[in-house]
């Protein structure tokens, strides 16, 4: 019984990081209808540009910080304006062949550099805990929780403040929010910069584990999107739930199953999802003028 | 005395051999409520959605205030005190009553970072509290907007075209779909409105487009009568009743 409760714990850390990129495809989705299918490039970037400011010298925290305002730019201004924007009224199909011709250019882009996997400074020591006979490591914990509040402070500031709410007011009702006076661009811009700076954030809790590679944003968010999707595509909630579903998943068929299968799992959740509740665990049904 | 609020010069609008609207001009006093009437098809949404820079216009110039604000965005235009409201419902459904009409307020308040980073209301708590009244739905103040009723919805829809205080107000049939026995409560609440007891502190112009005929005839101070995108008459309501033509051509026999 202690083994589950360790594969769950574990489950649920990595669980998280899937949900911090999950929901960036959800927020992209709901203010301007984009699935950007480089999101896992978007986690490897951040990662590399850290260990890049990092190589300067600098202070992990401040090529943190760096990394960020690089990605506001690049990730977000720069993918909005370059790419989204032109396409956006040939169709959504469009701007998804976009993204993923995005993602091979950014993945042997950084090939280019070298195909090695560097090593990556964890934030959290390399303790372990025992509680009530469960093992749990301290970047477990830290990851768990460095996640979750991220994903409730995303959540709190689409609630809470008035900038948030005309962000929810321009994802439902785009004609009527920019007659009622809310930047319209900006509101979605916004949304590109939160999708930029999550992607930053899982860049840092991800890639001590998965090391930095040119390939390590593949799986990430391919299973991003399985747990989007499995979560509810239109529901911020249903992307961590999704995540942590595929997390936990994932380290439970690995320990009970087969390890070769792992990777399967977010594949199998998703395509039963798919079948029986296609608008996702806490999605609902939308129609959308094509 | 000032001049026109709105004035409307020449404007015309194509979609491509069809003519929308063929040169239609007209103004608008401050405080007036200014009714457009005409059949289906006779371009006043058109002509609507010109002067609130939704859709370019062929020619013609469209003045606030002596202003040239032809092709601004609604945007622009929304920060020069120009709101609206819809034909269809344009509420945003899964939020409350009350944070409708705070969100439609909210690029008139506060910085870009204070309106990002300070949670509330920004100061718009009070505004929305008295419009709830004032349209009294308090009771389904908290409730998604969404789950109203049509005719609370259209009350919203109305209610959140006046949190910014507009100077100019453009209504696109606020009666159309509304059950009979509140049609006559959005009368009075216009009439209130445009005479500010208790709302805002400027007057308030109206443009009105509405089918139905006892409403415009009750609410409305002028009427202008557009057919086939052109101006028919203008005149006081008891002009437009004495209007042969217009009985001819639009109120039928």
């Amino acid at each position: 019984m202690a083994d589950f409760f360790q594969l769950l714990f574990s489950g649920l850390a990595t669980g998280s990081i899937y949900a911090l990129a999950a929901l960036g495809f959800t927020l992209l989705w709901q203010a301007s209808g984009t699935i950007n299918f480089a999101q896992g490039e978007f986690v490897m970037l951040p990662a590399f540009a850290m260990l890049a400011f990092a190589s300067f010298g600098m202070p992990m925290p401040l090529s943190f910080f760096l990394t960020i305002v690089l990605a506001i730019a690049v990730l977000g201004w720069a993918f909005k304006r370059g790419i989204v924007d032109p396409l956006f009224r040939y169709g959504m199909m469009q701007i998804v062949v976009a993204t993923i011709g995005l993602s091979i250019a950014m993945r042997n882009g950084v090939r280019l550099t070298g195909a090695e996997a560097h090593p990556f400074p964890s934030l959290f020591a390399d303790r372990i805990y025992n509680i009530a006979g469960v093992t749990v490591t301290q970047s477990d914990i830290g990851t768990l929780v460095l996640a979750m509040l991220l994903v409730i402070g995303t959540q709190a500031f689409l609630a809470r403040t008035i900038t948030g709410r005309a962000m929810q007011a321009v994802a439902q009702n785009t004609e009527s929010a920019s007659v009622l006076g809310i930047n319209v661009p900006r509101m979605i811009f916004y949304t590109f910069a939160i999708n930029a700076i999550l992607a930053c954030a899982a860049a840092l809790l991800v890639t001590p584990v998965y090391l930095a590679k040119f390939d390590m944003g593949e799986s990430l968010g391919t299973k991003a999107f399985f747990a989007a999707v499995i979560g509810g595509f239109n529901n911020s909630r249903g992307a961590l739930l999704g995540g942590l579903i595929v997390g936990v998943g994932e380290n439970l068929a690995a320990a009970y199953v087969s390890a070769a299968y792992k990777d399967a799992v977010a594949l199998a959740l998703f395509m039963v999802v798919i079948l029986f509740k296609p608008q996702g665990l806490l999605g609902r049904k939308e129609e959308r003028k094509v | 005395m000032s001049g026109p609020l709105l004035e409307v010069k020449g404007l015309k609008k194509s979609y491509g051999a069809i003519r929308a609207v063929g040169g239609v001009s007209f103004q608008v006093m401050p405080g007036e409520i200014f009714g457009v009437i005409g059949p289906n098809g006779s371009g006043k949404t058109t002509m609507f959605n010109s002067v609130l820079g939704q859709i370019e216009p062929d020619a013609g110039e469209i003045h606030l205030n002596g202003q040239n604000i032809t092709g601004l965005s609604p945007l622009q235009l929304n920060q020069r005190g120009v709101g609206r409201t819809f034909q269809t419902l344009q509420v945003f459904g899964k939020m409350s009553v009350r944070d409708n009409l705070i969100v439609a307020a909210q690029e008139h308040r506060g910085t870009m970072w204070s309106r990002m980073f300070a949670p509330g209301d920004s100061g718009l708590g009070a505004k929305a509290d008295e419009l709830i009244d004032l349209f009294g739905i308090r009771h389904v103040a908290d409730k998604p907007a969404g789950s109203l009723s049509y005719g609370q919805q259209k009350l919203v829809d109305i209610a959140m075209a006046f949190m910014s205080e507009p100077a100019l107000v453009l209504l696109d049939e606020p009666c159309a779909g509304v059950n009979p026995s509140l049609v006559g409560g959005i009368s009075t609440l216009l009439k209130q409105l445009n005479q500010q007891s208790g709302v805002g502190k400027r007057a308030s112009s109206f443009v009105v487009i509405e089918h139905n005929m006892d409403f415009v005839m009750d609410l409305c101070h002028r009427i202008m009568v557009m057919v086939e995108g052109e101006v028919m008459a203008i005149g006081t309501p008891d002009e437009i009743r004495a209007n042969k033509q217009v009985l001819a051509a639009y109120l039928g026999s």
